[in-house]
C-alpha cells in the first residue's frame, strides 16, 4: 500500500462521510424513479 | 505536455479586494444575463420531438453534442494542461463532477418528456423552480445570505415567491393546453427535472468554493452524463440494437440535437460562472431568466401559442413576466462584505475537509491564479478539437433540415442576440479572470 493509495482513499472516505454527498444521490435516484414512471 | 510552475503567495484579503469582488459580482450578473440567452436558444431543437423521434434519443443526441462541447471548449480555450493541474489541486472533486453530470441527464430527458406533454412555452417555467430549490441549498449548506441585512433577505426571499407564483400561474395554464392526463404527468416531470437541476448546483458550488475552474469541472461532469443518458436510453429502447436502430433513422436530424447540446453547454458554462462570482442565490435565478428567452424561441420562431385563447396567452405572458421580476428582485439583492466573509469560511472548510491548499481556494475565490503558471496547449488539445468539429460537420453534412414550422427572420435576430451577449460577457470573463 502506497502512500498515494493511501490518500486516495482518504479522499474517498473524505467524500463517503460528506453529508451533502449523499443530498444529490438520493435526488438521483428519485429521479430515475420518476422517469422510470412516466416513460 | 508544457507546464512550468512556481509558487506565489495570494495577497491578504484588503479593501482593494473588496472592490475586486464587486466587479466579480457584476460579472457572475452578466454571466448569469448571458447564461439565460444561450440556454433559452439550446431548447428549440427539441421541439424535433413533435416529428415523433423517441424523447430518449433526442436526450442522448444532445448529451453527445454536449459532451463534443465540454471537452472542445475548455480544450481550445485552456488547454487539457490547465484541467490536468486543478484536478491535481482537488482530485475528490472528479466524483462531484460525474454525480452532476448524472443529474443534469436524467434533468434533461425529463424536460423532453414534459415538453411533448406539455409544451415548451408551459414545461420551461415550471423545471425552472430548480432555482428556488437552488436557493434553499445554498442558504442551507453553503452559508449564502448568511449575516446579509433584512433588505437582502426580503429581496431574496420575495423574489422567490414571485417566481413561485408565476410558476404557479403557467401551471394552472397547463391544464387547458393539453390532455388533462398527459398534462399531469408533463408537470411532474418539468417539476421533477426543476428539482435535479437546483439540486445539481450542490456539485456546482462546491467545486466553486473550492476554486476548481468551471473549464475544468466539466470535462469529468460530462462522463457522468454521458454514461448515464446512455444507460437510461439502452433501457429504454429494449437493447443496444433497438436503440442503434432508432438513431440510424434518426440520422438526418441528430445534427440539430448535437447542435442544441453544444449551445446549451455554452449557456451553461456562464452559469457556471455565474455560481462561481455570485453565488446560488443570485446566479440561478438570472440564469433562468432562460424562461423568457425559451418562450421567444417558443411563440416567435415557432408559433407555438398560435390559434391559444386570449385568456390562455395572458396567463402564460403574465406568468412568465412574473416570474422574471422575481428573478430581477433577486439579482439586485447584492452580496455584503460580510455576507463574502461568510463564503469565504465556508470555502476555507471545504479546504480543510478535503485537503486542498487553502492558497489555491482563496486565489481562485478572488478569480486569479494561486501558481504563476504558465499552460500552453498541446497536440492532445488540438485533436480534441479538430475531432469535434469533424464530427459535428460530419453530422451536418448528412442533415436535412427538419419539417417543422420556423420563422426564419426572428430565429436570425435571436441567434445576432445570442452572439452578441456572448462576445459582450466572454471578453469581460477573460480579462478580468482568465477563466479561472
Amino acid at each position: 500500500m502506497t502512500a498515494r493509495d493511501d490518500a486516495k482513499r482518504a479522499r474517498v472516505g473524505s467524500v463517503l462521510r460528506d453529508a451533502q454527498f449523499w443530498i444529490p444521490v438520493l435526488v438521483l435516484i428519485g429521479g430515475l424513479a420518476v422517469l422510470w414512471w412516466i416513460r | 505536455m508544457t507546464v512550468t510552475e512556481a509558487r506565489v503567495d495570494p495577497a491578504p484579503l484588503t479593501v482593494a479586494d473588496t472592490s475586486r469582488q464587486r466587479r466579480l459580482q457584476a460579472l457572475g450578473i452578466a454571466c448569469g444575463l448571458a447564461a439565460g440567452v444561450w440556454l433559452g436558444a439550446a431548447e428549440a431543437p427539441t421541439k424535433l420531438v413533435t416529428l415523433g423521434l423517441s424523447p430518449v434519443v433526442v436526450s442522448l443526441a444532445m448529451v453527445f453534442g454536449v459532451f463534443l462541447a465540454r471537452w472542445s471548449l475548455p480544450a481550445l480555450i485552456q488547454g487539457t494542461s490547465y484541467i490536468r493541474a486543478d484536478f491535481r489541486e482537488a482530485p475528490h472533486l472528479i466524483v462531484w463532477s460525474v454525480l452532476a453530470g448524472a443529474l443534469w441527464a436524467v434533468a434533461n430527458t425529463l424536460t423532453i418528456f414534459a415538453i411533448r406533454d406539455v409544451g415548451l412555452s408551459i414545461a420551461f417555467p415550471l423545471w425552472n423552480s430548480n432555482s428556488l430549490l437552488g436557493i434553499l441549498w445554498g442558504v442551507v449548506l453553503f452559508k449564502e445570505l448568511h449575516d446579509a441585512d433584512w433588505r437582502r433577505w426580503v429581496g431574496v426571499i420575495g423574489g422567490a415567491l414571485l417566481m413561485f407564483g408565476g410558476a404557479t400561474v403557467l401551471a394552472v395554464a397547463s391544464s387547458a393546453h393539453a390532455a388533462p392526463g398527459n398534462a399531469m404527468r408533463g408537470v411532474i416531470a418539468a417539476l421533477t427535472a426543476g428539482v435535479l437541476w437546483g439540486t445539481m448546483y450542490i456539485p456546482y458550488r462546491k467545486a466553486y468554493l473550492t476554486g476548481m475552474s468551471p473549464l475544468a469541472f466539466i470535462t469529468f461532469f460530462t462522463i457522468g452524463e454521458l454514461v448515464t443518458m446512455t444507460a437510461i436510453a439502452v433501457t429504454f429502447s429494449g437493447g443496444v440494437v433497438p436503440l442503434w436502430r432508432e438513431l440510424h433513422a434518426a440520422l438526418p436530424v441528430l445534427f440539430w440535437l448535437l447542435l442544441g447540446g453544444f449551445v446549451w453547454v455554452i449557456g451553461d458554462l456562464f452559469q457556471q460562472y455565474a455560481v462561481k462570482y455570485a453565488g446560488i442565490t443570485r446566479g440561478i435565478p438570472l440564469s433562468n431568466t432562460n424562461q423568457l428567452w425559451g418562450l421567444a424561441w417558443g411563440v416567435l420562431v415557432f408559433a407555438e401559442l398560435r390559434g391559444s385563447s386570449s385568456a390562455l396567452l395572458s396567463q402564460v405572458v403574465g406568468g412568465s413576466v412574473i416570474m422574471a421580476l422575481g428573478a430581477a428582485v433577486i439579482a439586485l439583492s447584492t452580496v455584503s462584505r460580510r455576507e463574502h466573509q461568510r463564503w469565504q469560511d465556508t470555502a476555507a472548510r471545504e479546504a480543510e475537509r478535503y485537503g486542498v491548499d487553502a492558497g489555491f481556494t482563496r486565489a481562485r475565490a478572488m478569480g486569479q491564479e494561486a501558481h504563476a503558471t504558465t499552460h500552453r496547449r498541446s497536440w492532445l488539445d488540438w485533436a480534441i478539437v479538430c475531432t469535434a468539429t469533424a464530427v459535428l460537420v460530419a453530422f451536418a453534412v448528412v442533415a436535412r433540415a427538419p419539417q417543422i414550422h420556423a420563422r426564419a427572420g426572428w430565429a436570425a435576430a435571436l441567434v445576432v442576440v445570442m452572439l452578441v451577449v456572448a462576445a459582450a460577457s466572454g471578453t469581460a470573463l477573460w480579462r478580468t479572470t482568465r477563466f479561472s
